[in-house]
């Protein structure tokens, strides 16, 4: 068992970020370790920029991840996977949905939204990291629902090399958290997440 | 991943589940077989009173949801005095709320035990100031606890009750945004009989008078009372589970609350291990007879503490009287602003013990910042549908932006963004009133005075929320009525407390006993002499410019009712419910590329298209007000088709 794991999961509020930290913490419960979920909830929710951690291993204490030691941003949004990217450990993975949500500063002209290039070149250069992203709300809407698409991120981050929670779990821990209705959705969009980081590593 | 409330109520002792602090309190509470609780909703506290609230039934809890932190402590405290153990939770400043009634009430103790949990915002994710409660709980005189953990919150809330119980003592339990909104594993304990079966319990209350009524003649013996029971509780916390010595050197660390966890996390991080550390989960009063043993034999000691030095200050005071003279070292290495992390702790620890980080974090700090400052910003924003922006969008139309716009804390606070900009002055809850009544008298005085050369009037329009109106608006505008003030007050009526997460008010009506009462706002400003009193709905924007607009034409304390539901609430209960919603979409023959929607409502379901030029909607974040039709002068919004 690994002693410390840590995750950042990066997006927009409302994007259903807390449901997919809230799921990882459930799914390393599960695989026996000691587990520890950053959240904030108020006032950022609302349409802001939002972060969370997922930790688990003997030697995690804290909600959050220290920076420079996350061993992978999961990131909903492109921007945001930037933002929060001084948490990334050297050598790290980022994995983004590529679609971008502008800030209202940006369609006002007030602001600059950077070029895909630009991130990737961001984060492969300056912070010598792997990026890989792909449009993780066409795979969800494939799957029955867009609302689904932060467990067909879900299912690329098990693709992490070395990721330490089984897959096996993760369905197992949807399967039981998700209404009986849209268990097959969800594990469906698992699935078109997991296939497609595969064929992107 | 199973409910809250199934996790929460889950008789299963010894069963290890993830929990988010909030919850975990919920739990102790429970465990601690809690009668009564009373509190109003303020992040980070909320969900331990939201959760509270979900099961008061099926645990016989009395739970309320009080118009104000003071009011839930007065509840909390009597129902104490009935020898019941009762709770009141609430968010750092809501403790200045009920101050008045916190600092008298320490000296006449408690019968069943009391317990008030108070979560600090250290950085300020979401107040406006990062007090800390441990400074205010030393100031009281009254003990407090501090988890650094998720298991700690939950052992720590039942630990809090006993100690309340055996000392006849208040005790607050403080946590921080990190522990309250920090999921991690707790093992539960057993829930007591009472609560399996719940069976709501009842009090009884003997008269005291020379206890329960605070003249001076009785106060006076409280005081030297209060400062007895503390040094006993001190004494008491030599030996709580909650504090210990651990590892070995001659070199000490001394921590409290979650800071602990930092350091440990730190001192993995150097590859430290011959340190001895004290951690405390009982900041004040610190256990003196703990920390004599601990200082034994060290050469050099490191207090690390999130924020104020409230361990630092009683443990240099005793340190100074003990004549220790080893070098003790505090906020002069660890910040006292924002909140602690194992970054900070690993710097506060390497310069120390004078060693190297192992990140360059002053470089790491610099190459982020470069990227940082050149990323679009993305503060949180009203969201899609909100009715507040139609409200404010009215009034900057109708004030043709020549108002003064004292603002309130809610949601609505974030009308001071680009493009509303409709807030100019936010102190804290219930102030709008106050600030727009005293701008009111210091430019253009009150409407009884008589004034020479007098100027033009200086229009005011101030905004309120509902919940925030009952909560310490009430006052305020009574005292505006009174003094005869010339303003215009918008309460942005949303039937509910938005921001802390949909709780019900008395706007509202409902509570989580059943119907209680409503109490229209409107009744209530007619009742005092309001001299113009209207309701309205802002998604009628042209309707609520027109009102704004009357209500300017005359003098007085004007008051409009701005109602519509919360729209997150609405959406929410839609979508459980499987209603679909209408999705809007710009017809790109019709729309100009003027950006009026984008620069002046700033709907985030609202954006530009770069290849077009014209705005788009996205119809993901789309919520079907249609308020944008009634924006756009060239009618190039129109209905798309039905939502997924």
């Amino acid at each position: 068992m690994v002693k410390e794991y840590n995750i950042v999961i990066t997006g927009v509020g409302g994007q259903g970020i807390l449901t997919a930290a809230n799921l990882l913490g459930w799914t390393a419960l599960r695989e026996g370790y000691k587990v520890r979920v950053g959240e904030v909830h108020g006032m950022s929710q609302r349409f802001g920029s939002v972060i969370s951690y997922v930790r688990f291993g003997e030697n995690v204490y804290g909600a959050m991840v220290p920076e420079g030691k996350a061993d992978v941003i999961l990131s909903f949004e492109p921007v945001e996977a930037l933002r929060y990217i001084n948490y990334l450990k050297k050598g790290g993975l980022v994995f983004t949905n590529s679609r971008p949500i502008w800030p209202v500063q940006v369609s006002m002209g007030l602001a600059k939204y950077p070029s895909h290039e630009e991130i990737k070149r961001i984060v492969e250069e300056d912070f010598e990291a792997k990026y890989i992203s792909f449009d993780a709300e066409n795979l969800a809407k494939e799957a029955g629902n867009v609302i689904s698409t932060n467990v067909v991120l879900i299912g690329a981050l098990t693709q992490t090399p070395d990721f330490p929670l089984s897959p096996e779990t993760i369905r197992e821990v949807i399967k039981v958290s998700v209404s009986p209705k849209v268990i097959e959705l969800n594990l469906k969009a698992f699935e078109l997440g997991l296939k497609k980081a595969n064929s992107l590593l | 991943m199973a409910k809250v409330t199934d996790l929460v109520l889950l008789n299963k002792p010894n069963e290890k589940i993830l929990l988010l602090g909030n919850h975990a309190i919920a739990r102790g509470a429970l465990e601690a077989g809690i009668a009564v609780f009373a509190a109003y909703p303020g992040t980070p506290s909320s969900e331990l009173t939201d959760t509270i609230a979900a099961i008061a039934k099926d645990a016989g809890v009395y739970m309320e949801y009080s118009t104000n932190e003071k009011v839930a402590f007065e509840t909390a405290l009597s129902a104490s005095w009935s020898g019941l153990r009762s709770m009141t939770a609430m968010k750092h400043v809501g403790l200045n709320v009920a101050a008045d009634s916190f600092m008298s009430a320490v000296g006449m103790g408690v019968e069943g035990g009391f317990v008030i949990m108070v979560a600090d915002d250290p950085s300020m994710w979401s107040s406006q100031n990062e007090q800390d409660t441990r400074v205010f709980a030393k100031f009281a005189n009254v003990p407090v606890l501090e988890p650094m953990s998720v298991q700690e919150a939950k052992d720590m809330t039942k630990y809090a009750f006993e100690i309340s119980e055996k000392y006849k003592h208040m005790v607050i339990l403080r946590t921080t945004t990190r522990s309250s909104h920090m999921r991690g594993d707790v093992t539960l304990g057993e829930l007591p009989e009472e609560i399996i079966n719940k069976k709501r319990r009842l009090g009884s209350f003997e008269k005291n008078p020379k206890r329960f009524v605070d003249i001076p003649a009785h106060s006076r013996n409280f005081h030297p009372k209060i400062l007895e029971n503390i040094e006993k509780i001190r004494t008491e916390f030599n030996n709580s589970p909650f504090n210990w010595i651990e590892g070995e050197g001659k070199i000490g660390i001394i921590t409290s609350g979650l800071s602990y966890a930092y350091v440990k996390e730190a001192l993995s991080w150097l590859n430290i291990e011959n340190v001895k550390i004290l951690k405390l989960g009982t900041p004040f009063p610190v256990p003196l007879g703990l920390v004599e043993k601990f200082m034994k034999g060290l050469e050099k000691v490191l207090i690390v503490e999130e924020l104020e030095p409230v361990v630092e200050e009683q443990i240099k005071f005793w340190a100074y009287d003990k004549q220790l003279n080893i070098p003790i070292y505090g906020k002069n290495i660890v910040p006292r602003i924002f909140e602690m992390d194992t970054k900070r702790a690993v710097i506060a620890i390497s310069k120390f013990l004078n060693l190297e980080t192992p990140l360059n974090f002053e470089k790491l700090e610099e190459s982020y910042n470069n990227i940082n400052s050149s990323l679009p910003p993305r503060p949180p924003s009203l969201c899609p549908a909100c009715p507040h922006r139609n409200t404010f969008f009215a009034i900057n139309k109708a004030t043709k932006k020549n108002a003064i716009l004292p603002s309130d804390i809610g949601c609505y606070t974030l009308g001071v963004l680009p493009p509303l900009n409709a807030v100019d002055t936010t102190v804290a809850m219930g102030g709008s009133i106050g600030i727009a009544h005293g701008l009111s008298i210091a430019l253009n005085g009150a409407l009884n005075e008589e004034i020479e050369n007098k100027k033009d009037t200086q229009l005011i329009v101030a905004t309120i929320g509902d919940s925030t109106f009952y909560h310490t608006g009430l006052p305020a505008i009574a005292n505006a009525i009174y003094n005869r003030s010339n303003v215009i007050i918008v309460v942005v009526d949303n039937e509910i407390t938005a921001m802390t997460g949909d709780q019900p008010n008395p706007g509202t009506g409902d509570t989580p006993h059943g119907s209680g009462k409503r109490i229209p706002i409107e009744n209530i400003v007619e009742a005092m002499g309001a001299d113009f009193v209207e309701v309205v709905n802002p998604y009628n924007i042209k309707k609520t410019t027109e009102v704004v607009k009357k209500a300017m034409e005359i003098d007085g304390v004007r008051v409009i009712i701005s109602r519509q539901v919360c729209a997150l609430h609405r959406v929410g209960q839609m979508k459980r419910k499987g209603i679909k919603l209408p999705v809007f979409t710009v017809n790109t023959d019709k729309c100009t590329g003027c950006r009026i929607c984008i620069n002046t409502f700033g709907c985030p379901a609202i954006s530009w298209d770069n290849e077009t030029k014209k705005a788009k909607i996205v119809p993901t974040m789309c919520w079907g007000c249609g308020s944008c039709i009634q924006v756009c002068p060239y009618g190039a919004f129109e209905v798309a088709k039905e939502a997924e």
